[in-house]
């Protein structure tokens, strides 16, 4: 060969290194392990949530451990906020702190959420909410640290308004918790009900203190003002009891409650919770029955005793939202994290979920149902099942945009 | 003796000045809390301890101070600083009110009368949604940026609380401090002395009460949040408990004790979450064992002459 | 508002008056008696209604069950209660009020803590036997059937309790030490004695209430958070160890709450403590007498 060939051979040979070695990225490894801090309630009746909640994500964590990220296992530690914003506000900051978290994860108050998330946003931490539900989160107050990995009250509003537009209802009374998601559900709910059914009259309302635990006084008084339809907006402290006081005094008048027909609140009711309340919620385990579904309701019945509720999914997608946004990012750098986090699409075991980029709220499913007993389970279940799909109840891009703006 | 005091005194001012630049952030924040409690502490001592009233809701005027701050920034624009003014103002006008009707009972009475009108308060705040957040408070107060960052809040409370204190050391001295303590010890024979018995514990509730104000703006300016929670009778009875503990007949027992609340809430509850349980123990304990208080049974025995003479009652006298 | 309405809500106030009745009157009992402020009352309360879970979970639903479950409960309490007076609490009657405040707050730490670590954080249920399902309608309003046990148990308290203070020597000498400890003892009667049952009863009557309360709502940690103020401030009302004065002061909060649903219902709660801030201003020692 002549030189100059063997020059062009030399050439060619690291032109082509170059360009492969470009293309194949070189290997990442995470120094230490990924840490989540996750606050939420573990005591009273919302604990159920929670606890839930916690199951999935560590479902998740088990299976996604098993490879890690990059090397890098995900850690994480957990607090009680016992339901209260002012508990909840300062465990985080002392997770972020002094426990130096990477991701915050959390919380079923919405309140409690609305307060993590400023912190959060101050202290340029990610916060992924996977229970609370209130629009605000990623809506009017949502900034560039805070995700949402479950559906919020704008979803569930329109939701349940359009469906008990549908069968017909007007004359409404709305009764609700007093506190952060009890206003923002209702009020969901009577915007898109007017809007649907621009006749729709509101007879009364009436708000009672958050937990309260004798419901009866108020739902007699409600019961003698005779609406045709009643909404209840009620959050993880008061959903058990005034389901069961609804049972117990023959509540007979059309109601819809959001995640009425969700297992984690009917299955610790069992045979005290009412039938033929209207309710919403985004997951079902038993429905669609699909084999990945199937699967993760297995795994999860064997590793926890019991089918996974809305907030066991909401967890186990936010293991995965976590993992996949860090493997993405390829770095332990927060910004880089978020970014990787936005428009992230990951596997579920109901389909494909999109963590939508323009206000970090994950695209999630809505279904309808009414509950009702189902002789495969010693408690009720959701019956007469229709699924919207996310994209048609979330408010779009250009209104989060609008409520953003107002809210400056 | 008098000159040690100051020595400790510039060690303790020289280490509050230094904390932000020594302590870990947590640790600033937990420091500045301490500061807050201890203040609100020693605000109710002085009715407790000092004018033996039983001050059962004194955390309405935290709370109150707290809300009026709070709302005043977020629904009416106020400015920080005209919402820090106006905090213990308003709180000290509520002590006003209250006051004027709970110094016309004793004991028992004056509590429940107080638990009562304050419970009131809390429900106004807890169900007037629109103003007050209802349930959720309100958070995310926007405050002038030299306090949004750690540091800046902290030296703004560790100042705040220094003059504070330093304010009700010279009133608890002074002679109207002292006819205070005379009315406590003894109210009939200070009726009969001529001592407007009323007049003096109702201005001795209202400068209580503004510094539970003042208290309040402090916290909104270390959390830039308020909870109804400030204003539930559970608090009230919790910073009672942070002056028992801490030694009531002492200036800065209640200090003590808010340290100790506030230390075993944040470093025990992150070991156990039974953290109340070992609180609970300790309170049991200390009834038995240190019934003046960690503050009074340390002063006791550091001195050898007898502070203040303790209150009659707690030498055995008769209760009721 | 119309008549019927208006009866339907005095009802459903009534019963949980009831509820408020029966822990007020043990409160009272103690308050009247050993003159100590029991903050611990309330934990009681609470533990009574998770005692009467336990064992009527244990008996798996037999319907002699709840019954069982409502004798078994109070006597926990008191039993919890009377080992408290007899071994911390009995060397603390000469110290002050706040001294007493203090240490009946640290049992209730103490208490609360144990309860949480027993029965764990979750929420309970009870559910009533069958023959106690379901509602009855009261003047139009339904009422939850179980609510009907309320209103017999608190007036059978009631009367029990009047029978004890009135008819039984023990009773007697309690109503004596109440007004003058000092000479009862001078009279040769063991007031430790008195002062223990006392205790013992309201401890019981605490416990009742809690059971009796366990399957209308959710039995959880924090339930006694309300019941305690509201007990504290119903005694002051009705007068410190007036057993008809806790009556009185039960049935003022119940029903001022129900009613007041009909016409303020965002300040509904507000009522009760409106009344008690009135009360206490016009007569201080409360509506009836009080025992000091």
């Amino acid at each position: 060969m002549t030189d100059r060939m063997w020059r062009v051979l030399v050439a060619a040979v690291v032109a082509v290194s170059a360009v492969a070695g470009a293309g194949a990225a070189p290997a990442v490894r995470f120094d230490r392990n990924i840490k989540v801090g996750v606050v939420d309630t573990y005591s009273g009746p919302p604990a159920v949530f929670g606890n839930d909640a916690l199951n999935g994500f560590k479902l998740a964590l088990q299976e996604i451990n098993r490879d890690g990220v990059h090397g890098a296992r995900i850690e994480f530690v957990t607090r009680d906020e016992k339901f209260s914003p002012e508990i909840g506000l300062s465990m985080a900051r002392e997770l972020v702190l002094q426990e130096r978290v990477d991701v915050l994860v959390g919380t079923i108050n919405s309140a409690t959420a609305l307060a993590i998330s400023a912190f959060a946003r101050e202290q340029r931490v990610p916060f992924i909410v996977w229970i609370s539900k209130s629009e605000d989160i990623t809506g009017a107050k949502g900034h560039r640290y805070v995700f949402s990995t479950g559906e919020n009250t704008a979803m569930a509003g329109k939701a349940l308004a359009e469906a008990m537009a549908r069968r017909g209802f007007t004359r409404f009374w709305l009764g609700a918790e007093d506190y952060e998601y009890g206003h923002r559900i209702t009020n969901s709910f009577w915007k898109f009900m007017k809007r649907a059914k621009p006749e729709a009259t509101l007879l009364g309302q009436t708000w009672w203190r958050t937990g309260e635990p004798d419901l009866v006084p108020y739902l007699t008084q409600i019961q003698q003002a005779r609406p045709q339809a009643v909404f209840f907006g009620t959050g993880g402290a008061g959903m058990a009891n005034v389901l069961r006081t609804m049972k117990v005094i023959g509540f007979n008048v059309p109601t819809a409650i959001h995640t009425a027909i969700d297992v984690t609140v009917l299955r610790p009711l069992g045979a005290a919770a009412p039938e033929g309340v209207f309710g919403t919620t985004d997951y079902l385990f038993y429905y669609p029955d699909t084999p990945a579904n199937r699967k993760f309701v297995q795994d999860f019945q064997a590793a926890y005793g019991g089918p996974p509720g809305f907030p066991a999914f909401h967890g186990y997608i936010t293991g995965y939202f976590i993992a996949e946004a860090f493997r993405k990012a390829r770095s332990l750098d927060r910004d880089r994290f978020v970014e990787a986090l936005e428009g992230l699409r990951i596997p579920t075991p109901v389909g494909e979920v999109e963590m939508r980029g323009c206000d970090h709220q994950a695209v999630l499913p809505m279904i309808f149902g009414v509950t009702r007993r189902d002789p495969r389970f010693p408690f009720l279940v959701g019956g007469d099942l229709v699924t919207i799909p996310g994209r048609d109840v979330m408010p779009t891009c250009e209104d989060i945009r609008r409520a953003r703006e107002r809210a400056q | 003796m008098v000159n040690g005091r100051i020595v400790a005194g510039l060690l303790l001012a020289a280490g509050l000045a230094a904390a932000p630049a020594v302590l870990p952030p947590f640790f600033v924040y937990l420091l500045a809390l301490v500061l807050v409690t201890g203040l609100l502490a020693t605000s109710l001592n002085l009715v407790l301890g000092y004018g033996g009233l039983y001050q059962f809701h004194h955390g309405v005027f935290y709370g109150i101070g707290a809300y009026i701050a709070a709302v005043g920034i977020t629904r009416l624009s106020w400015p920080a600083w005209l919402a820090f003014v106006a905090g213990p103002l308003a709180a000290a006008a509520a002590g006003l009110v209250i006051g004027f009707f709970c110094v016309r009972l004793s004991r028992l009475y004056f509590g429940m009368l107080q638990l009562s009108l304050g419970s009131l308060v809390w429900i106004v705040a807890l169900r007037w949604y629109p103003v007050t957040g209802g349930d959720n408070g309100i958070h995310g107060i926007p405050l002038p940026a030299a306090l949004q960052t750690l540091p800046g809040a902290y030296a703004l409370v560790a100042c705040t609380v220094a003059a504070s204190l330093g304010v009700l050391w010279a009133v608890v001295r002074s002679p109207f401090g002292l006819t205070l303590q005379a009315i406590r010890d003894n109210p009939q024979r200070a009726q009969v002395m001529g001592v407007d018995v009323r007049a003096h514990q109702l201005a001795a509730m209202v400068l209580a009460a503004f510094f539970a104000g003042v208290a309040g703006v402090l916290y909104v300016a270390l959390e830039r949040s308020v909870f109804p929670n400030m204003l539930f009778w559970v608090l009230s009875l919790e910073i009672l408990v942070m002056c028992l503990l801490g030694g009531w007949f002492t200036f800065s027992g209640p200090v003590v004790g808010a340290a100790v609340l506030v230390g075993l809430r944040t470093l025990v509850g992150r070991y156990t979450e039974y953290w109340t349980l070992v609180l609970g123990v300790l309170l049991i304990l200390l009834i038995f064992f240190l019934p003046e208080g960690i503050m009074g049974h340390l002063q006791r025995r550091w001195t050898w002459t007898r502070a203040p003479s303790p209150h009659p009652a707690a030498a055995g006298g008769t209760r009721g | 508002m119309d008549a019927g309405a208006l009866l339907g809500q005095l009802v459903v106030g009534l019963s949980r008056a009831m509820i408020l009745f029966i822990v007020s009157a043990g409160l009272t009992l103690v308050l009247g008696v050993l003159r100590v402020p029991n903050v611990f009352h309330g934990s009681l309360y609470m533990v009574g209604a998770f005692v009467a879970w336990s064992v009527a979970e244990a008996l798996g639903g037999h319907p002699a069950g709840l019954w069982l479950a409502l004798a078994a409960a109070p006597l926990v309490t008191a039993g919890v209660g009377l080992a408290v007076e007899r071994l911390l609490l009995c060397r603390l009657y000469h110290r002050e009020h706040l001294m007493l405040i203090l240490f009946t707050f640290g049992v209730m730490l103490v208490l609360n803590d144990l309860v949480k670590l027993l029965w764990g954080p979750t929420y309970r249920s009870l559910v009533p036997p069958p023959s106690l399902q379901g509602a009855v309608t009261v003047f139009g309003v339904a009422l939850p059937r179980f609510n009907l046990v309320l209103l017999v148990a608190g007036p059978l308290v009631a009367v029990g309790l009047w029978l004890f203070a009135h008819r039984t020597r023990a009773g007697k000498v309690s109503r004596a030490a109440a007004t003058d400890r000092d000479m009862v003892a001078a009279l040769g009667v063991d007031v430790s004695r008195v002062f223990a049952l006392a205790f013992a009863v309201g401890c019981f009557l605490a416990g009742l209430g809690g059971a009796l309360v366990a399957p209308t709502t959710s039995i959880t940690l924090g339930m006694d958070h309300s019941l305690l103020i509201d007990s504290f401030l119903i005694v002051i009302v009705g007068g410190l160890g007036n057993l008809w004065g806790a009556l009185v002061g039960s049935l003022l909060f119940g029903v001022t709450q129900s009613v007041g649903l009909l016409v303020w219902p965002q300040f509904a709660i507000a009522f009760p403590y409106a009344v008690t801030a009135a009360v206490l201003l016009v007569r201080p020692t409360g509506l009836l007498r009080s025992a000091w």
